[in-house]
């Protein structure tokens, strides 16, 4: 049987391993042992590395966590990996491109782009939804409460 | 002066018109984010950070504490009306308030949580005025081993109590501390597990790690398993209560906040804890109709559940206000949002903050009333709100996740770093990992550092200053039992030739 949660326990088991190799060049100038920078990270990544091994051994001994339950999701189903894709498509291509085409453009493609990955049709109706709902940001967000946000592409013209 | 004189100074900064419109806005967007499935109070309260630099702490504070609240009233509307469970703290309420509603008392069950919420939140809010002060006049001695070993305390108690499996609440905990360590220290200036990136010097902002692993989180769960069928969310009518519906619910109003206020309060209590055990209370002392009618859809298994719960929202902040430790997910952010002003809670914020603290404390009074008239009349109206269609809802949910995160720093990095705690948080949903210890651990790992190499400082590397005070040695105790319990009962089932029983 396969065992996709082993994955989650192996990243807890590795980082602990990264805390402590991460934090082994810290020093600090006259700190006495015990007290410096790298104690803390000591500890958590001792800790880290204990509760990761249990983890994996739960694992492995056919332990599974039960996964979270919530409004929208059918916890019976089996992962639709084509849409978490295609979400993760999206946000990652919102996040790079989002400088340079400004806030509503990119936030219009990130909404259109999520709502039609987990199913909504009728695009003409979900595109006006798109760009109303960037555009209100923008102007609530930016000239309303003083938040930052880039003007891109429409820089000059909003 | 006494609590009554200061709480009455309080009512003046909460009674401020630009206070009860911060009160109001609270309230009503507690309501919504609670109706909404998909996102909870502790994501609002974190989004909310960044854009709340230009408001005076005092309404700031009295926004958020609305959201906490109001949060715990949307909730129910949500698990009544809707067919399918929903945030942790109302699931319970969906066992019987969701087969009142199919069998034509929505209405019934939508007026008792409210009307409970009502009772419930101004009781413990009351209890509150009473405690805190004790609570900081036995704390004003602490010294920062008793901090430290607080800090230990929420830290095991949250990781044991919020998940079935204790080594999973473990792992989120310790991944929330491994996030916490990123960035400089703040006592040698040195930068630790920064990875090289410049923009990891001044460690993972909390908007960003709060909105990754709830909002990021969640949509990506929701893409890997959407429920493709409409949700069924039953009718409402005109809310209101018969003569025996008042009678069955005020007994277990009051028992439900004799529940949620204390275990709030504790250590990884939260609001499961209470409204399971007030759900239970009532079932077992169910007599006559209620008896048969539970299971059903019996009035008694929403008044105490929604009760406890709103309880114990009042009882997380006697921790939260009067020793800086937070025991639930919005706690934690609220704790954040308090240091983003660079205020301390604890019992110098009482000392130092007065207006501040009783403001926010009467604004709980006024926000209880609120809440009522927002939820009595208008739940037909919240109620039209869960049929917004799905995908819109989490795009939106996403669109706004973005804007916070990047409203901190204006920066691209900030955004690549929200989708990998979102992905982090999608695990974690997937495997049964609960969100509030990460979140805890965040939060609370960099003051349980300072406290710990204070304390070490003070006994000069002596490790037993840590266990010097009584209370300290107390606390260690507890959190070492916490970690030993599980494997005690493992050993017991052992010998006595049975599996080990879960606990409820």
């Amino acid at each position: 049987m396969r065992k996709p949660e082993l994955g989650l326990a192996a990243l807890v088991l590795g980082l602990g391993i990264f805390v402590l190799a991460g934090t082994a060049d810290v020093r600090a100038a006259g700190a006495t042992f015990g007290l410096g920078p790298r104690f803390f990270p000591i500890l958590v990544g001792s800790a880290m590395i204990v509760v990761g091994v249990f983890y994996v051994i739960d694992v492995l001994r056919g332990g599974r966590g039960d996964p979270e339950e919530s409004e929208d999701v059918d916890s019976s189903a089996r992962a639709d990996w084509k849409t978490v894709l295609m979400v993760a498509v999206v946000f990652v291509g919102f996040a790079l491109l989002l400088d340079l085409l400004g806030w509503i453009i990119a936030a219009a493609l990130l909404f259109f782009g999520i709502a039609y990955a987990l199913g909504a049709r009728g695009l003409a109706r979900l595109g006006a939804v798109s760009i109303a709902l960037s555009v209100l940001t923008y102007l609530v967000f930016v000239k309303g409460l003083g938040v930052t946000l880039p003007g891109g592409l429409l820089a000059g013209v909003i | 002066m006494d609590s009554f004189g200061l709480l009455l100074d309080g009512f003046a900064t909460a009674l401020t018109v630009e206070n009860l419109l911060f009160a109001l806005l609270g309230v009503t967007l507690g309501t919504l984010v609670g109706v909404l499935p998909g996102i909870g109070p502790a994501m609002t309260v974190a989004l909310l950070l960044p854009i709340t630099f230009s408001v005076p702490p005092a309404s700031a504070f009295i926004m958020f504490a609305g959201i906490y609240y109001g949060g715990m009233y949307g909730g129910s509307t949500t698990s009544i009306l809707l067919n399918t469970p929903g945030e942790s703290s109302s699931m319970i309420t969906a066992l019987e308030g969701n087969k009142m509603a199919r069998r034509g008392r929505a209405a019934q069950a939508l007026a008792t949580a409210a009307i409970g919420s009502f009772v419930a939140g101004t009781i413990a809010t009351a209890l509150l005025v009473a405690f805190a002060p004790m609570v900081v006049d036995f704390a004003i001695a602490f010294g920062p081993e008793d901090y430290f070993a607080l800090a230990v305390l929420a830290f095991t108690m949250c990781s044991s109590v919020l998940s079935k499996s204790l080594v999973r609440g473990l792992a989120s905990l310790t991944l929330g501390l491994a996030i916490g360590l990123v960035g400089i220290d703040q006592q040698t200036g040195q930068a630790r597990l920064t990875l090289g990136i410049p923009q990891l010097l001044d460690g993972i902002d909390v908007v960003i790690i709060a909105v990754g692993l709830f909002a990021v989180g969640e949509a990506l769960y929701v893409a890997s398993r959407m429920r493709h069928a409409p949700p069924e969310v039953v009718p409402v009518g005109r809310t209101w209560m018969g003569r025996s519906d008042w009678a069955r619910s005020w007994k277990p109003w009051l028992r439900g906040t004799a529940l949620g206020f204390p275990i709030g309060a504790l250590p990884g209590g939260g609001a499961e804890v209470p409204t399971f055990l007030s759900y239970s209370i009532e079932r077992r002392l169910a007599k006559g109709p209620a008896k048969e009618e539970y299971g059903h859809g019996a009035i008694e298994g929403v008044a105490g559940p929604e009760a406890a719960n709103n309880a114990s929202a009042a009882g997380t902040l006697v921790p939260l206000l009067s020793l800086g430790l937070p025991t639930s997910a919005t706690a934690a952010i609220m704790l954040a949002a308090f240091q983003q002003y660079g205020l301390q809670p604890g019992p110098q914020l009482f000392d130092h903050n007065p207006a501040l603290v009783w403001g926010m404390v009467a604004s709980l009074f006024v926000g209880n009333a609120m809440l009522l008239v927002l939820n009595l009349p208008l739940a037909p109206m919240w109620a039209r709100l869960l049929r917004i269609p799905r995908p819109y809802l989490y795009a939106g949910i996403v669109l706004f996740a973005a804007l916070g995160a990047y409203a901190v720093n204006q920066s691209v990095v900030d955004l690549l770093i929200l989708f990998a705690l979102g992905a982090l948080g999608f695990a974690m949903r997937r495997f049964g990992l609960p969100l509030a210890p990460a979140v805890i651990g965040v939060i609370l790992g960099p003051m349980a550092e300072i406290q710990l190499r204070r304390a070490l400082a003070i006994g000069t590397g002596d490790v037993t200053v840590l266990v010097s005070s009584p209370v300290a040695a107390v606390l260690l105790a507890l959190s070492a039992l916490v970690l030993l319990l599980p494997l005690i009962r493992r050993v017991r089932a052992k010998k006595q030739g049975k599996s080990p029983v879960g606990a409820p």
